[in-house]
């Protein structure tokens, strides 16, 4: 029952969830009284230019957070006071100026790379000593501050005209720098999407039965604890994602307490019933058994779809593959399940893309108290190109070298030589599937190959959402005409300008079609497509394999759905491309 | 010995932002005297409270108070959703006095038990203040402003929305803490309740007139000056009433 709690790594995220549940359950009070929900919500979504900035100048992430956290309550704690009652609309205002310096930043000034928004996204399970001091800070504050203006924050909120007149002011910005910093602290564990979960819904079941503050604020307190920790515990049971396994306890909390109360009214018998249906649902999450990966043999994790496909040709039945990303999810929304924790925990071998793409998989590793060897595939494969080449991006070299099949060659021979170190009984094995998939990659290489060579050179111009393809473009001799998205992180916005440039360019050059990518919506790529004549029939697969059944399944589909969809592209759909046949 | 001068105000004006909404007021009020403040809405009554209270600064004219005021706002503007008990709500008057770092103790709890005793609310100290009558309300805030130690108690519109012995009750408790040594000063709507204080100044974005109710109330051109003539004289011989504002007489 409680094993999920002997994890090195659990326990680091309950210590988490216990300290925030102070800041979270005495401000979660006052949150509730004041009618600071939006405001809450919003803060977390404020620090979003802080964190651009932070990334950019190269300081600490929470700093930059707190910054902007710091100002966007001042900002709507003053504007709020001058409009009086419209303190929704003030929060409003300044949360959508700050949105809009965030993604000019990033756009723009910085070129931010994809690491900005993952700030934005937390885990309970990615807790190191930073956030748990953080918290700390936060959870001292907050009880200090607290104990010494609880009693005015109250005076001042019951009725603002009588309670000391002039002093609401800095009161209010105590209260609001408090829930600020709180909540940066807690951006770490549930993110930005997700704190009122922590912050608001506690605090609102705790109210619907205290009748005076101290037991109001101590059950608010106990609540977030109690929530956070079966929420925490549940996550592990179903592997699923803590932060919104907490969301989901929470909110059918209050659900059943609010009910029960309603029902209570009505009915003598209703404290009873409310109880069954608390022991029921109890006993229906308990029931959600962990399903485990349960593979035999040498576990291994791969980062991305595309690595653990290699991993899984040349593994076979010998090795049990711990995948993190899944088909189609966006890298930059992705919040690692206990599984992947764990995976990495018992994982001999872990197999990364490197070049900043899978950054976040040094923390998981090492979080996990794993002794697992990682190897960086991006350091080992022949071909490179630059990265981008302005901008505060980090990554000396182009992330996507996957699209190149010389380069794929290259990373299953190494995956084959690192399985046959850790697990040397199935060496032969290993190899008789690796040399049997780099003859397929080659067959494949040589198809793409011939396919192009029967376009003419001058209609091989690619323009695509963003730059994912250009490891493919130099082998096959295409042409990168232009990418839609300047940045690579989905939080920048092509501007009026940049677009207006690229379809000049497309007409200019006489670019014949535009690929949207498969996992990135198509609708920029469209409204060019429509504006230049363009067709924006045919979409690639860039950052992730497609899902099962899909042409984009594995490796080998994918490249040669690829290599088909941008020959019908180029052709005007005259002509198709089957490199595997 | 006569008690001495707690409020005087000399060609007094007040308003917003620089726009005067109120000019002209001139009047003085010892301790132990209550003033009715008499005017239709907007003209002008919440203006002066708050010059009272030192949150507006004269625009011209002269005032000056004496000694602490405590105000008593309108029930129905308090939040009657917090979890406070009637103590704690009589406590947040201890508030103002003490440094940003004291939290009230022993000595605050017990004056504000003295203040709710005092309005005859011992026996409802604990109770939620959301839970308590109209009138018991408005007890428990005068508690708050008698915790201030006030001088002057600034009462707005404390009879609306109260029923007949509420009122009275209320009424003869006021009284008491004008004998106290206390000046007081209610707004109000009602001419029977403004009769019963020593003082009535009416008011309609100018004082309009200031003096004994015998002299201010029976004079119907100064009634007309300060409501515009919603004013009906009750058949039967049962006095005056003033029209509320858009309200038609059948």
């Amino acid at each position: 029952m409680l094993e999920p709690f002997h994890l090195p790594f659990v326990q680091r995220g309950l210590f988490e969830i216990l300290i925030l549940a102070v800041p979270a359950g005495l401000l979660g009070t006052w949150i509730v009284l004041r009618g600071l929900a939006f405001f809450s919500h919003a803060v977390g979504t404020a620090a979003f230019p802080g964190l651009v900035l932070a990334d950019g100048l190269g300081f600490a992430a929470p700093l930059g957070a707190f910054g902007a956290a710091a100002l966007f309550s001042a900002g709507s704690a003053l504007l709020g006071r001058r409009e009086e009652e419209a303190t929704d609309s003030a929060v409003a205002i300044v949360l959508v100026g700050c949105l809009a310096a965030g993604t000019i930043l990033a756009s723009d000034v910085f070129g931010s790379g994809a690491n900005v928004e993952t700030l934005l996204f937390g885990s309970l399970l990615l807790i190191d000593g930073n956030d748990l001091v953080l918290a700390g800070v936060a959870a001292g504050l907050t009880l200090v501050v607290s104990l010494l203006l609880g009693q005015r924050w109250l005076a001042a909120g019951f009725d603002p005209a009588a309670a000391a007149p002039g002093a609401g002011g800095w009161l209010d910005l105590a209260l609001f720098g408090l829930i600020a910093l709180s909540i940066v602290a807690a951006l770490s564990v549930v993110g930005a999407l997700l704190v009122t979960a922590l912050f608001v819904v506690p605090a609102l079941t705790a109210r619907l039965f205290a009748e005076r503050m101290l037991s109001w604020q101590l059950a608010s307190v106990a609540l977030v604890a109690l929530e956070g920790t079966v929420g925490l515990w549940l996550s592990v049971k179903t592997d699923a994602p803590p932060g919104a396994t907490i969301a989901v306890v929470a909110g059918a909390v209050f659900a059943l307490a609010a009910g029960g109360r309603a029902l209570a009214r009505s009915h003598r018998r209703a404290p009873a019933l409310a109880l069954a249906a608390l022991v029921a649902l109890g006993a229906l999450l308990a029931g959600c058994g962990s399903s485990g990966s349960g593979g035999e043999g040498l576990r291994v994790v791969a980062t991305t779809t595309q690595i653990g496909d290699f991993v899984r040709e040349v593994g076979g039945n010998a090795v049990s593959v711990d995948q993190i990303l899944q088909p189609n999810t966006d890298p930059h929304e992705y919040e690692p399940r206990p599984s992947d924790v764990a995976g990495a925990a018992e994982a001999k071998l872990v197999f990364a893309n490197g070049d900043e793409l899978d950054s976040w998989v040094d923390q998981i590793v090492s979080d996990s108290g794993s002794d697992a060897e990682i190897v960086d595939l991006g350091a080992i494969v022949p071909e490179r190109r630059p990265g981008e080449s302005s901008g505060a991006e980090t990554s000396r070299y182009d992330p996507h070298w996957w699209h190149d099949p010389r380069n794929a060659e290259a990373a299953v021979t190494a995956i084959e030589r690192r399985l046959a170190a850790a697990d040397p009984s199935h060496r032969r094995e290993f190899q008789r599937n690796a040399r049997a998939y780099l003859a397929k990659l080659r067959a494949l290489d040589a198809g793409i190959a011939r396919c192009m060579s029967t376009v003419p050179a001058s209609s091989r111009k690619l323009v695509t959402d963003h730059d994912a393809f250009g490891y493919f473009a130099d082998r096959y001799g295409i042409e990168v005409v232009g990418a839609v998205i300047p940045s690579q992180t989905t939080q920048a916005q092509p501007s009026a300008k940049d677009l207006s440039a690229l379809a000049q360019l497309i007409e200019r050059e006489h670019v014949e079609a535009i690929f949207p990518e498969s996992s990135l919506s198509p609708k920029v790529a469209e409204a060019i497509a429509s504006q230049t004549g363009a067709s924006a029939d045919y979409t690639l697969y860039g950052d992730t394999l497609g899902p099962e059944g899909s042409s984009g399944a594995t490796y080998l589909t994918m490249e040669a759905a690829n290599a088909n969809a941008m020959v019908r592209g180029f052709t005007g759909g005259r002509q198709g491309c089957r490199p595997l046949s | 010995m006569p008690a001495a001068e707690l409020i005087e105000a000399e060609g007094l004006a007040a308003g917003y932002d620089g726009a005067v909404a109120i000019s002209g007021v001139d009047f003085s009020l010892r301790g132990g005297q209550t003033l009715a403040l008499l005017g239709p809405n907007g003209g002008g009554k919440t203006t002066l409270l708050r010059a009272l209270l030192g949150e507006l600064a004269p625009l011209a004219g002269a005032l000056r108070v004496a000694a602490t005021c405590g105000t008593v706002p309108q029930t129905e503007r308090s939040r009657l959703d917090y979890p406070v008990s009637a103590l704690d709500v009589a406590m947040m008057g201890t508030l103002p006095r003490l440094p940003w770092w004291r939290r009230p103790g022993r000595r605050e709890r017990e004056a504000a038990a003295e203040a709710l005793d005092r309005v005859g609310l011992r026996a409802l100290a604990e109770q939620t203040f959301g839970r308590l009558s109209g009138g018991q309300r408005q007890r428990v805030l005068i508690a708050r402003a008698l915790v201030q130690d006030a001088g002057v108690l600034l009462l707005d519109e404390p009879f609306s929305g109260l029923d007949r012995p509420s009122a009275e009750s209320l009424e003869r408790l006021i009284a008491e803490l004008a004998e106290e040594g206390r000046a007081v000063v209610i707004a109000t709507h009602d001419l029977e309740q403004a009769r019963a204080c020593d003082l009535v100044l009416c008011i309609n974005k100018r004082q309009v007139a200031c003096g004994s109710p015998d002299r201010v109330l029976e004079d119907l051109g100064v009634l007309e000056a300060t409501y515009g003539g919603a004013i009906v004289e009750i058949p039967g011989g049962a006095g005056r009433a003033i029209l509320p504002p858009h309200h038609h007489h059948h």
